[in-house]
C-alpha cells in the first residue's frame, strides 16, 4: 500500500461499536482521497436528503495519499457529511498535524455512524482505539478540551474536537484541531455535537510507505523549491498573512462593506490589514505539517478591553468582522476571532451573520431590546459580545446562531443575507470580481471562495491576468479551478501551494507516491469526477438550477464606485456558458454521457 | 495625485502615501519615484532589462494597468496610483 496506509475505522456510535476495514483501493484512485473519497463514502452510504442532525448522517473524517508524507504543505485532512447550514454535501479541510498523525497512527480515515446517547470521545492509540466517555469535557471550550485531552491521553496527542458552539449545533459551528486550525465552513461540528461526538485524540508512531521513494523525494524538492521562489509564498504569506488581501481588494473596489450594502470600498480598510496586523499584534508565524509557507500568525492584544492571544485572524475573518461590519478596531477583530477558535465557530458565517442583523438593526426591522444593544455598523464591542453569545445560544445569539439567511428570512428579509445555498460568501464583491461570483453561485457548498479560487487571476494576476470585470471565459476558467482545487484537496495538500506550484507538480507528486502510471489530463479527470458526484449529491438532495444564483444585492444594485461603477453580476450569461462547459444540460444536470465519460455511472 | 504603497514597498519608500505632481504616465511616474527612493526601490519595481517586475501589481484608480495601457496608461491629477507587491491569500 503506497501513500494511503489503507485502514478506515468506522465508529458506529448508536451501539458503541468500533470495526476497522480495509480502504476500498479502487474507490480511492478514483476520488484521490480526502474530500473525493469521503464524498464517494456519503453517496454509497447516505441518502442525500437526509436531515443533517439525524443519525443517519455521518461524518467522515478523511486524509489524503499525500497528508502526512514529504510532499509540499501536505498537512490537510477533510471532514465530511450532509451540512446543516446549506443542506449540501459539505467538506471543510484543515491543517495543523491532525490529519497526519491519523495516517501515523495507521488510519486512512474514520467513519462514524448513529449518535451515541452520552458524550463521547475516540481515543486512537496506533492499533487501540476506544471510545471513552466525555461527560467531563463537555460545555468546555477548545482549548479547555484540547488541554485536557492531552493530559489524558498523552501529551503527544493530536486533538480534534468541538466547542460550546458544536455541542448546541450552532449551524456554523467548525470542527477544531490543534485548538485553531478550523474545518471552517458549512457547520460540521454541529454534526459531530449532535452525535455526542466531543472530540477525536490521536497518536500515531508508524509511517507510511510510497511507491518510488527516490523519484517522490525529488518531485517533492522540485515543488517545495518553487514556493521557495515564488513571492506569494516565500515573502507575502510568511510576512503578512493571508489579511495582506485587504489593502488590495479595497484599492480594487472589491471589499465588501458594510453587509455589501456600501460597495466594495472601506475607508478604514488599512488600519485592519495585514500591515497593520504585523506591525501591531503579530508575535510570529506558523507553520502545519511538513509546510514550507508559514502563512498562519500568532497573535496577541498585549492590553485594553480586547487583550488576547491566539492565532489569526485570517483574511476571511478580518473582512468579516472588519470591512463588512464597518469595524476598523483590529483588537476586536482579533479578540473576535480568538472566541471564535475558542468556542468553534466558523468567522465568515459569524461576522457575516453580525453584519446582517447591523444592517437589519439599522433599517428598523431589530429592535434594540430583541438584540439586548442598539446595535449600529462599526460597533466594536458588539462584534465581541455577539460572537460570546453565538458560540454559547445565549439572548439574540440564538437567532444569529441559524446564520444570517434563517435569521433574516424569520423577520421577512432574506435578501438581506449575503448568502448562496444559505452560506454566507466571503470577502470578494462578485460585482468587481465577475468570476468569483459564478465561483458563489456554483460552489457545491454554497457561498465559498475555496472551491475554485478565480480572485488569483483576476486580482493577483496568478498564474494568469485576468480582467475581473469582464466575463469572458471565466466559466472555463472556474471548471479548470474547480476540478484542480478538488485534486488539491482531496491530495491532502494546502490550496496555497497552488500560488507556487501547478497540475505538473501536483500530479507528479501523486504518481510517485501512489505509483500511478497516468497522465497530468487524467488526474485532472478525477477532480472533475469528484465535482460532478457532489453535483449529484445535492441533486438528490434537492437543489436546482434555481439555487444556483446570488443574493438580490449582487444581481440588482450596481456599485456605486470605484473600478467596477455600474457594474452587478452578469449571471446569466456566465452561468449558461458554465453548464455547457461543464457538459451539464441547461437545468444544470451532469449529462448521461458526461458520467459515463467520468465512469460515475 | 495621490500615491499608495502596500506591504513591503512601505519598507522602501518609508511612507504608506504621498501626493506627487503630475506624471504623464505610469512609466513617468514609476521613473521619478525610482529617482527618489533609490536603486533598492528601482530593483524592487524593474528588472534588469527595465521591464516593470512580475512581482508588482499596478493599479490606477483601482484598474491593473495589465488591463489599462500598461505603462504607457497616462495619469490626470486627480488619479490614486496603489502599488503592491504580488500577494495572496484567501
Amino acid at each position: 500500500m503506497f501513500g494511503f496506509v489503507g485502514t478506515l475505522i468506522r465508529v458506529n456510535l448508536t451501539e458503541g461499536t468500533i470495526k476497522k476495514e480495509a480502504l476500498n483501493l479502487n474507490d480511492a484512485r478514483a476520488y484521490i482521497g480526502a474530500r473525493g473519497l469521503g464524498t464517494k463514502i456519503m453517496m454509497d452510504e447516505v441518502d442525500p436528503k437526509v436531515d443533517p442532525f439525524s443519525p443517519d448522517n455521518k461524518l467522515i473524517f478523511m486524509t489524503g495519499p499525500l497528508t502526512g508524507t514529504f510532499a509540499s504543505s501536505a498537512g490537510r485532512y477533510e471532514v465530511i457529511a450532509k451540512a446543516p447550514l446549506t443542506g449540501t454535501i459539505g467538506a471543510s479541510n484543515s491543517g495543523g498535524h491532525f490529519g497526519p498523525e491519523l495516517k501515523f497512527a495507521g488510519y486512512d480515515g474514520i467513519i462514524f455512524e448513529g449518535k451515541s446517547k452520552k458524550p463521547v470521545y475516540l481515543w486512537i492509540n496506533d492499533d487501540h482505539v476506544e471510545l471513552r466517555n466525555a461527560g467531563h469535557l463537555w460545555g468546555k471550550s477548545v482549548f479547555d478540551t484540547t488541554d485536557q485531552l492531552m493530559e489524558e491521553t498523552s501529551e503527544d496527542a493530536r486533538i480534534a474536537c468541538i466547542g460550546p458552539a458544536g455541542e448546541k449545533m450552532v449551524l456554523f459551528a467548525t470542527v477544531m484541531n490543534d485548538k485553531h486550525r478550523a474545518a471552517g465552513r458549512s457547520g460540521l461540528g454541529a454534526v459531530m455535537g449532535s452525535k455526542n461526538l466531543k472530540a477525536v485524540a490521536v497518536r500515531g508512531t508508524k509511517s507510511i510507505q510510497v511507491a518510488d521513494p527516490d523519484a517522490f523525494l525529488e518531485k517533492c524538492i522540485d515543488a517545495r523549491r518553487k514556493l521557495k521562489e515564488h513571492p506569494v509564498t516565500s515573502a507575502g504569506l510568511p510576512t503578512y498573512g493571508t489579511e495582506i488581501l485587504v489593502n488590495i481588494l479595497n484599492q480594487s473596489g472589491a471589499l465588501p462593506t458594510r453587509n455589501w450594502r456600501d460597495g466594495g470600498y472601506f475607508e478604514d480598510a488599512d488600519e485592519t490589514g495585514g500591515e497593520s496586523l504585523t506591525d501591531k499584534f503579530l508575535v510570529r508565524n506558523k507553520g502545519c505539517f511538513g509546510c514550507s509557507i508559514g502563512c498562519g500568525r500568532i497573535t496577541r492584544v498585549p492590553e485594553g478591553k480586547f487583550k488576547g492571544f491566539g492565532e489569526g485572524p485570517e483574511y476571511e475573518a478580518g473582512w468579516s468582522y472588519g470591512a463588512d461590519c464597518g469595524v476598523k478596531d483590529l483588537a476586536a477583530i482579533c479578540k473576535a476571532n480568538y472566541i471564535c477558535n475558542e468556542l468553534g465557530l466558523d468567522p465568515i458565517t459569524m461576522g457575516s451573520t453580525i453584519a446582517c442583523a447591523m444592517e437589519m438593526s439599522e433599517k428598523g426591522i431589530l429592535s434594540e431590546e430583541e438584540v439586548g444593544r442598539k446595535l449600529r455598523f462599526g460597533d466594536a464591542d458588539a462584534i465581541v459580545e455577539l460572537t460570546k453569545m453565538t458560540g454559547l445560544r445565549e439572548g439574540f445569539g440564538d437567532k444569529l446562531a441559524e446564520g444570517s439567511y434563517r435569521m433574516a428570512s424569520g423577520y421577512g428579509y432574506p435578501e438581506l443575507s449575503m448568502s448562496v445555498k444559505k452560506q454566507e460568501m466571503p470577502a470578494y464583491d462578485g460585482r468587481g470580481v465577475q468570476g468569483m461570483a459564478l465561483e458563489y453561485a456554483t460552489s457545491n457548498r454554497g457561498g465559498c471562495h475555496v472551491r475554485g479560487y478565480l480572485t488569483s487571476p483576476e486580482i493577483l494576476g496568478v498564474p494568469e491576468k485576468l480582467d475581473p470585470l469582464v466575463t469572458t471565459d471565466k466559466a472555463s476558467w472556474l471548471k479548470l479551478f474547480q476540478d484542480l482545487t478538488a485534486v488539491v484537496d482531496s491530495a491532502g495538500l494546502c490550496l496555497f501551494t497552488t500560488f507556487g506550484i501547478g497540475l505538473p507538480e501536483i500530479s507528479s507528486m501523486l504518481r510517485t507516491a501512489l505509483g500511478l502510471d497516468c497522465t497530468d489530463e487524467e488526474i485532472l479527470q478525477k477532480g472533475e469526477r469528484i465535482w460532478n458526484l457532489e453535483r449529484l449529491f445535492n441533486l438528490e438532495a434537492g437543489f436546482t438550477k434555481a439555487d444556483d444564483t446570488l443574493p438580490p444585492r449582487l444581481l440588482n444594485e450596481p456599485l456605486a464606485s470605484g473600478p467596477a461603477k455600474g457594474k452587478v453580476v452578469e449571471l446569466d450569461v456566465m452561468l449558461k456558458e458554465y453548464y455547457q462547459v461543464r457538459g451539464w444540460d441547461s437545468e444544470g444536470v451532469p449529462e448521461e454521457g458526461k458520467l459515463k465519460e467520468l465512469s460515475i455511472k | 495625485m495621490k500615491i499608495k504603497f502596500f506591504a513591503y514597498i512601505r519598507d522602501y519608500t518609508g511612507s504608506k502615501e504621498i501626493e506627487y505632481n503630475r506624471c504623464a504616465t505610469v512609466q513617468e511616474l514609476l521613473d521619478e519615484l525610482c529617482i527618489k527612493y533609490g536603486i533598492k526601490f528601482r530593483k524592487l519595481i524593474f528588472t534588469d532589462d527595465h521591464q516593470l517586475s512580475d512581482e508588482i501589481i499596478i493599479l490606477v484608480n483601482g484598474r491593473s494597468i495589465v488591463h489599462l495601457n500598461f505603462l504607457n496608461t497616462p495619469l490626470k491629477q486627480d488619479d490614486e496610483i496603489s502599488i503592491f507587491p504580488v500577494v495572496a491569500g484567501g
